[in-house]
């Protein structure tokens, strides 16, 4: 019997396209945040001392640095959409999903603090807009995968964009720890101001707005008690852009957005390692720290935001708005269940809200169990024949609604 | 003198010829070792009657007969044993919390005491609103974290809800500077424990425990785990789970290697004497038996 020490060179080829595949797959899915959140949970329960040091010494990198491109990288892609020439330009494209994220959001809110106040434990109350973040990524594959193509598609994004921004306005400013300076404000007309000139000067590359503007803003929200990770959303509107669909996470399209200048092609794949850190850092919790904070925020999210999106949806259909075509309330009910999973917004948040603790930790067992949003879409797409599980489904068309 | 030496002898207070580590005496009840005797007499008395006495109590505000029963037990032993003040743990109050439920759930049921002129010093626990550090019961003054001093002990409370930055800056620099002989620490999330419920909060720990031991602390006390437990030294440093002042999770203390003692039969509180280099303490249940007791050496604070 003869052994082989090295794989036949056919084997190695074969291998290597096969990891080449598997790492695309991996980067187009965005699933390195959940594997690195699959290993912090795992790592957590295993060897908590070990992996709550690591996570102590890097969790200031990658949550106030390192988040600043992630938030860049979605700055830069609204921005894209609303300029003329972009898929989400005019307001009216935009009413419905808006006021929808509007619904959802008061609708997390409000089952959050009625549950946290019926509890009696108002230490968590700060934590509400958690309740309302949509993992607008995460959504986008639920739906995708049940409408393929469909309407359902931009208006869900849409409605994750608002929601999400929503969500931020609210944590932007951290009312406990603010304390804004008047060297703060300073740094940050200046980061702005040397934007606008880098824009006025035709500056095409993004470096200058990142390595000069970007650490300038990031200080001034750092020393204010602001949240540093969104330093580059108010430098993000002055960099050159291109309209582009709303197709968030397909492959970018051929042209300027391929550019090396281009912010999108340059971060990539650094913005995905951070968010596989960002799921390492945040998702470990002990599983024995859940808690009242847990379950306000899993109800909230999967019964409060997606009744909120319902009814306000209604309300503004009532007062004479239409929905999109094609996009039929069986289809908006699969819509509403998809965006309870938090996750990335989701721990983003709490840690924006809270600090290190066993609060935190309550919370983000609860963002991660947002994930029992996944089989509930489902369910209802099939029980309400939505999508792919549509009676007719094999026989409808391609939508061209995405543009 | 005579006296109070054999008082001590009769309880358990002092401790055999050169042990300090509480791991080597086990306290006189353990968990499952059958039901404590009703009426049993509290006999506490102080070794030096100029030494700092307190007791300490977690997670009692919830009204029940069983808080009642417990704040009686407490006026008893003050008899024998005239604590001054009252460490409270945190989940100082449970549910609503409006004027009249700090009468049900605190003025009431210590109203002996409270007259007596004890005061109790509050920590937050995570079922208490966070405006209850402004309730003069408590003690805050108003801040979720804060120190105090009494003869040479320094004691330091600190808000585990939120353990934001500042905080732990502001706990650092107490510590770090505080002349006292004795640092004694005291939150409401146990960093160890071996409750079923909650167990240890080790993100916690990681952030708190170098801290204590890089600056003396000698005993931190928590509460939480609506138990009593004891755990054997950690680093140096002595950890007290006193959770079942008034809510209690009967037959959740899962012992482990880290267990030194432990009661999770009854509601617990705590009377602790200090004494030079040597902290006395006793764990005494609402029907009056003692379910604990030891003595714990000084670290060193430089």
């Amino acid at each position: 019997m003869t052994t082989h020490a090295l794989p036949h060179p056919a084997a190695i080829g074969s291998g290597r396209h096969t990891a080449g595949a598997l790492f695309h797959f991996t980067i187009e899915h965005f699933l390195l945040l959940p594997i690195g959140g699959l290993i912090a949970l795992v790592w957590a329960n295993t060897r908590p001392e070990s992996y709550f040091t690591l996570t102590r010494d890097l969790s200031f990198v990658v949550n106030e640095v390192g988040m600043a491109l992630f938030f860049a990288l979605i700055t830069q892609e609204i921005v894209e959409e609303v300029m003329p020439g972009g898929a989400l330009h005019t307001w009216r494209r935009w009413t419905l999903p808006a006021v929808a994220a509007v619904g959802g959001t008061i609708g997390a809110a409000f089952v959050y603090l009625a549950y946290v106040g019926f509890q009696y434990e108002l230490v968590l109350s700060p934590g509400w807009p958690v309740a309302g973040a949509i993992d607008i990524a995460f959504a986008y594959f639920i739906v995708k995968a049940i409408f393929r193509r469909h309407a359902a598609i931009p208006f869900l994004l849409l409605l994750a964009i608002a929601a999400d921004t929503l969500g931020l306005l609210a944590i932007a400013s951290r009312q406990a720890f603010v304390e804004v300076r008047p060297g703060g404000a300073a740094l940050m007309a200046a980061a702005i101001a040397l934007a606008f000139g880098f824009r006025q000067w035709k500056v095409r590359t993004f470096w200058p707005y990142l390595a000069i503007c970007g650490p300038l803003s990031w200080w001034a929200l750092y020393v204010d008690g602001f949240h540093p990770a969104l330093a580059l959303v108010p430098i993000v509107p002055f960099l050159p852009h291109a309209p582009r669909s709303l197709d968030l996470f397909a492959d970018a399209p051929h042209g300027r957005h391929d550019s090396p200048r281009h912010f999108e092609h340059v971060w990539k794949y650094p913005i995905q390692m951070v968010l596989f850190l960002f799921g390492l850092v945040n998702a470990g919790v002990l599983l024995s720290g859940y808690g009242t904070g847990t379950w306000a925020l899993l109800v909230a999210a999967v019964i409060g935001k997606p009744l909120g999106i319902l009814a306000a949806t209604g309300v503004a259909v009532a007062l004479g708005l239409h929905l999109p075509p094609r996009l039929h309330w069986r289809d908006l009910v699969v819509v509403a269940l998809a965006t309870s999973g938090g996750f990335t917004f989701g721990l983003f948040f709490a840690t924006a809200v809270f600090p290190v603790g066993p609060i935190l930790a309550e919370l983000k067992i609860g963002a991660v169990a947002t994930g029992i949003g996944v089989p509930l879409a489902f369910a209802a797409a099939r029980l309400l024949h939505a999508g792919r599980f549509g009676r007719h489904a094999h026989h409808a068309r391609p939508a061209r609604s995405e543009t | 003198m005579l006296r109070h030496l054999a008082l001590a002898l009769a309880v358990g207070l002092l401790p055999a010829a050169g042990l300090r580590d509480p791991a080597a005496q086990p306290g006189p009840a353990r968990s499952g070792t059958g039901l404590p005797q009703l009426n049993a007499p509290v006999i506490s008395a102080p070794l030096r009657p100029e030494s700092l006495k307190f007791a300490v109590i977690g997670d009692f505000g919830d009204g029940g007969q069983a808080q009642y029963d417990l704040g009686r037990q407490m006026w008893a032993a003050r008899a024998g044993f005239p604590f001054e003040f009252v460490l409270a743990l945190g989940d100082n109050m449970y549910g609503r919390q409006e004027p009249q439920d700090f009468v049900t759930k605190f003025e009431k049921p210590y109203k002996p005491l409270l007259d007596a002129g004890v005061r109790f010093f509050g920590a937050l626990g995570n079922h208490d609103k966070p405006e209850n550090r402004f309730y003069p019961g408590f003690n805050m003054g108003g801040e979720r974290f804060y120190t105090f001093v009494r003869q040479h002990v320094r004691f330091v409370v600190l808000d585990t809800n939120l353990m934001d930055p500042k905080q732990l800056a502001w706990a650092d620099d107490t510590l770090r500077t505080a002349p006292e002989a004795w640092k004694i620490v005291y939150f409401h999330h146990p960093l160890y424990s071996n409750g079923g419920r909650h167990g240890s909060n080790v993100e916690l720990r990681v952030l708190l425990e170098p801290m204590l031991v890089r600056h003396g602390v000698s005993v931190v006390l928590s509460g939480h785990e609506h138990i009593y437990e004891r755990i054997k030294p950690q680093k140096g440093i002595t950890y007290f789970v006193e959770g079942s002042g008034g809510q209690l999770r009967k037959g959740d203390l899962q012992r482990s290697a880290t267990t030194a003692a432990g009661y999770d039969e009854d509601r617990t509180f705590m009377l602790i004497e200090v004494t030079g280099d040597e902290i006395r303490f006793r764990t005494i249940a609402r029907t009056g038996m003692t379910v604990d007791s030891g003595v714990i050496g000084r670290r060193s604070t430089t």
